[in-house]
């Protein structure tokens, strides 16, 4: 076998060993020093040569690294490389699949680092004309390197990745893909599309000639695959239900043991038996004492145990149990039979009502409503819905107004989302000075209409008019407008998850009234902190599966849980071919080369040898800084 | 060349021979001859420097001139002391040349011959033979002159060490206690001479007078070594190996005329010259029995 160069001319260089040797032929100049007497030296030199027959060698020791340094440097010149087996030449960019499935070990230690494996292998036999742009195919494809012929950046880059543990968004990538693509020269640009399959159908056609390398191992192994695709806790009519559905995604039939705890307590554990392509369930309705959360685990049936398949992510689920909570509304009314009706039939409400003289109840409630009162009796400090409003310590009441033409809806306030005020009509009103704490809803040419804000910890909304002096009941405004209302005011719970969430799913958390902050600890204990608005906190690091924790300033407000449950990645058996447009895409062998140079392990040679001979010529030609005394007899 | 405090120290010390050698002059010194009593034995001169507490009271009463007296028992000693003034001697930065600082021991070993009225013989030896010869002188008056003739003492040519002892043999007169003080660096040897002088009678102490630089060379790398005296050459690549060589060497080399000189009854007193010299004298040489 020879080893081809790219630049072979670099060998002349090689003639620079004549002057080093004419150098060394040269009789060494010498610096003289005269001393007492030669008489010692001379002898101790013929002991030295006598008693050392390797010390003409050694004396050349100087020459032989320096030739062999030069040696090393005008091998590193001349570029010497290896071919070696290579997927892709010239322009390459490789999509590197970084979904769940590619945390599947049938292949060691697992997909994702064989897929890793590979495009190291690439960037190591890039030819001298190639350049290289990686993206990671995540939830949000993330561009690795771009058109780079810096190995070892894209080598660094690459072993820092790691595999996400959901979908991911391959249409996302392919953009990205084919706007690198364009960038290059039409024709030559190969993209690799590195992945074990899964990609969605209807994806568009690349730009460039494609390639895919199925990553994933083609035994029985690489396709058997057991998982949990459904963990719930619902409330029924009889009380909570535990749901469990397993799933055979393989070819095989799989016995399975479910194992569901909580608190690391066994609550129940059951062996069942699935048929490829089948489901089994287990379901259970006679739980006592409901557990905020249970954990799912599926083992492999068996004295052995351990785990199932070469897929773990679906093998584990979790659920929390989010008991129906209602607001409880005390209505004081002297008398309305839409605002009663209206709040008799928002869910998630348990609304009471009480006659204005009567004494107030002593249970608390999450909401008090006023309407047309003639004097403030809800408790102080409590969330207030006011209709038709007095004068009180919050904001200050005018005269009846009547030019109630609509001017403005906050349009970008969550408390007036799918609101349309065009149809509702108001005969009179009345006029409120705005409080600073309160912002304006829907506003007209009198005065302000609706408005809402939080004071001192408490949430207050206000309708300035009589519902009975206005069509507003019998619009459809009315209903949004309370449920809006309502839900600000007195939110039954902080977030609704009760079937939990998908990997990367965003997660609406409303504060309640006071908390300064929310924070949310992710199942490794990672915490995320978010001031608190009235808009609510949007949680979208949702990438690991797990149980989320999700902590107020006040108190822990509930937990909610994140499962893959997701066919798609479960079914790991790595797909034959990709469709990409119209056209199927068929795995592709290496069947071209690439050249792995060698220049920089001969350049780290010549570096060693340099160090070694400044090591050599050093090491004794300093003098020993004299200690006074230290040799005397 | 001495300090007041170290003359006065040296007033205290005698140099002290192992075996005494019978004196032409009647001396100060007590004889190890056993049976002889204390007797007046004549008179002479005094001369400046001697010793004050000698002098006859009772003569110089009677004549109004100063007399030492010498008595029957006392002996003086010959003292010899043989300095090598070849160009390897002239080795040294400042206060540590080995010419100077042998000038000096030499200077402090006739001070105290002269101060105990012992003979004194001071030679420098060039090439073959004594190129210059001070004394014999025999009292602390000729102290000024001794110290005179030393600091015109400079290096010069080679010193056939061997052939200048042998001479020095035949021709130095009465043996006694004779200090050699050289570097030794003799193209011919040092042995047949010391052998020679102590054949004569002498009683040889070998100072031995190395600089610094010598023990712990200040070079490294190549360098081409030229002998000072005969003008040879030696090509060295001084590394840490042959460093540690030269040092078992020189080690080795000492030890040899440690041995040589232990074998045949003679004084072998190594020295460096960066060791300052009164402490040689006032310490060294009284532990070794040199001096008391």
């Amino acid at each position: 076998m020879t080893l081809p160069f790219l630049t072979p001319l670099a060998f002349l260089l090689g003639l620079l060993a004549l002057p080093i040797l004419v150098l060394y032929m040269l009789k060494m100049r010498r610096r003289q020093v005269e001393v007492s007497s030669v008489v010692l030296w001379q002898r101790l030199l013929r002991d030295r040569e006598a008693n050392a027959p390797w010390q003409r060698l050694r004396r050349n020791l100087l020459l032989i690294l320096q030739l062999l340094l030069l040696a090393a440097l005008v091998f590193a010149l001349a570029r010497p490389f290896l071919i070696v087996p290579a997927v892709a030449r010239g322009a390459v960019i490789v999509l590197l699949d970084a979904s769940a499935s590619m945390s599947a070990t049938d292949v060691a230690p697992s997909r994702f680092a064989m897929a890793q494996a590979q495009v190291r292998e690439l960037a190591n036999g890039l030819s001298a004309d190639g350049l290289l742009t990686v993206i990671l195919v995540g939830r949000q494809p993330e561009v690795l390197a771009t058109a780079t012929r810096d190995t070892a950046a894209v080598i660094a880059a690459v072993d820092a990745a790691r595999p996400q543990q959901g979908t991911v968004d391959w249409e996302a990538a392919f953009a990205l893909a084919a706007g690198a693509a364009r960038g290059g020269t039409p024709g030559e640009t190969t993209i690799v599309i590195l992945s074990d399959g899964g990609l969605p159908d209807g994806l568009a056609a690349l730009p460039g000639e494609v390639r895919y390398v199925p990553i994933g191992s083609t035994e029985p192994i690489g396709r058997e695959n057991i998982g949990i695709d459904a963990f719930s806790l619902r409330a029924t009519a009889s009380g909570p239900e535990l749901f469990v559905r397993v799933t055979n995604f393989g070819t095989q039939p799989q016995r399975v043991l479910v194992t569901i705890t909580s608190a690391d307590q066994l609550v129940v554990s059951e062996l069942v038996e699935v048929e490829p392509a089948r489901s089994a369930s287990v379901t259970l309705d006679d739980l006592v004492d409901v557990p905020s959360n249970f954990q799912a685990q599926l083992t492999a049936a068996g004295e052995a145990g351990g785990a199932p398949d070469a897929f773990p992510l679906d093998d584990t689920a979790w659920a929390v149990y989010q008991p129906p909570a209602a607001g409880r509304t005390l209505v004081l009314t002297p008398g309305n039979v839409f605002l009663e009706q209206m709040l008799a039939s928002l869910p998630g409400v348990q609304a009471f009502r009480a006659a204005p003289d009567a004494p107030l109840p002593t249970d608390p409630f999450d909401l008090y409503v006023s309407d047309s009162l003639t004097e403030t009796v809800a408790p102080a400090g409590a969330e207030l819905l006011v209709i038709n409003p007095i004068s009180t310590t919050l904001f200050t009441v005018g005269e009846v107004f009547t030019n109630t033409q609509l001017t403005r809806v906050a349009a970008d306030d969550p408390l007036t989302r799918y609101l349309d005020w065009s149809q509702v009509s108001v005969l009179q009103a009345r006029r409120v000075a705005v409080p600073d704490w309160a912002r304006v809803l829907v506003d007209s040419e009198g005065g302000p209409l609706v408005f809402a804000g939080e004071t001192g910890g408490r949430r207050v909304a206000v309708l300035t008019f009589r519902l009975q002096d206005s069509d507003l009941p019998l619009q459809l405004a009315f209903p949004v407008l309370m449920s809006n209302l309502l839900a600000y005011l007195a939110p039954a719970q902080a977030f609704s998850a009760p079937d939990g969430l998908l990997p990367g799913e965003t997660l609406l958390i409303r504060p309640a009234g006071g908390d300064a902050a929310i924070a949310i600890d992710d199942p490794t204990g990672q915490r995320f902190q978010a001031p608190a608005t009235e808009a609510g906190v949007l949680f979208a690091d949702t990438q690991r599966l797990g149980l989320y924790t999700v902590v107020s300033t006040q108190r822990v407000v509930g937990q909610f849980a994140v499962n893959l449950f997701d066919g798609g990645e479960s079914t790991i058996a790595p797909a034959t071919q990709l469709t990409l447009g119209q056209s199927p895409v068929t795995a592709t062998p290496a069947e071209e080369t690439g050249e792995l140079e060698l220049w920089p392990w001969l350049a780290a040679a010549a570096l060693l040898i340099l160090l070694i001979e400044w090591y050599v010529y050093h090491h004794g030609s300093v003098p020993p800084r004299r200690v006074s005394g230290a040799t005397r007899s | 060349m001495f300090s007041e405090s170290t003359l006065r120290r040296l007033d205290r010390l005698a140099l002290v021979a192992q075996r005494v050698r019978a004196g032409v002059f009647k001396g100060e010194r007590r004889s190890t001859k056993r049976g002889t009593s204390i007797e007046f034995a004549d008179y002479r001169d005094y001369v400046r420097g001697d010793d004050l507490r000698r002098i006859d009271w009772n003569a110089y009463a009677r004549l109004e001139r100063p007399f030492i007296k010498l008595l029957e028992e006392e002996e003086d000693l010959a003292v010899h002391v043989l300095v090598d003034a070849s160009l390897s001697m002239g080795f040294g930065d400042g206060e540590t040349r080995k010419l100077d600082y042998a000038c000096k021991l030499a200077a402090a070993f006739g001070y105290l011959a002269l101060a105990a009225g012992d003979r004194l013989s001071v030679s420098v030896l060039h090439g073959e033979e004594v190129a210059a010869r001070f004394g014999p002188a025999r009292n602390r008056g000729f102290a000024l002159r001794l110290i005179r003739f030393l600091e015109d003492v400079e290096p010069a040519g080679d010193t056939r060490l061997n052939a200048a002892l042998r001479d020095y043999a035949l021709t130095g007169g009465r043996p006694g206690l004779t200090f050699v003080i050289s570097d030794l660096f003799a193209p011919d040897g040092h042995v047949d001479g010391l052998a020679q002088l102590q054949g004569r009678g002498h009683e040889v102490v070998v100072v031995h007078t190395l600089a610094p630089i010598e023990v712990e060379p200040d070079f490294a790398g190549d360098v081409r070594l030229v002998d000072a005296e005969t003008q040879d050459f030696q090509e060295v690549t001084l590394d840490g190996g042959l460093r540690d060589l030269y040092h078992t060497r020189l080690t080795d080399w000492r030890n040899e005329i440690d041995a040589y000189c232990t074998k045949r009854g003679m004084h072998y007193v190594p020295v460096v010259t960066d060791e300052p010299w009164d402490q040689l004298v006032l310490h060294q040489l009284r532990q070794r029995g040199l001096v008391k």
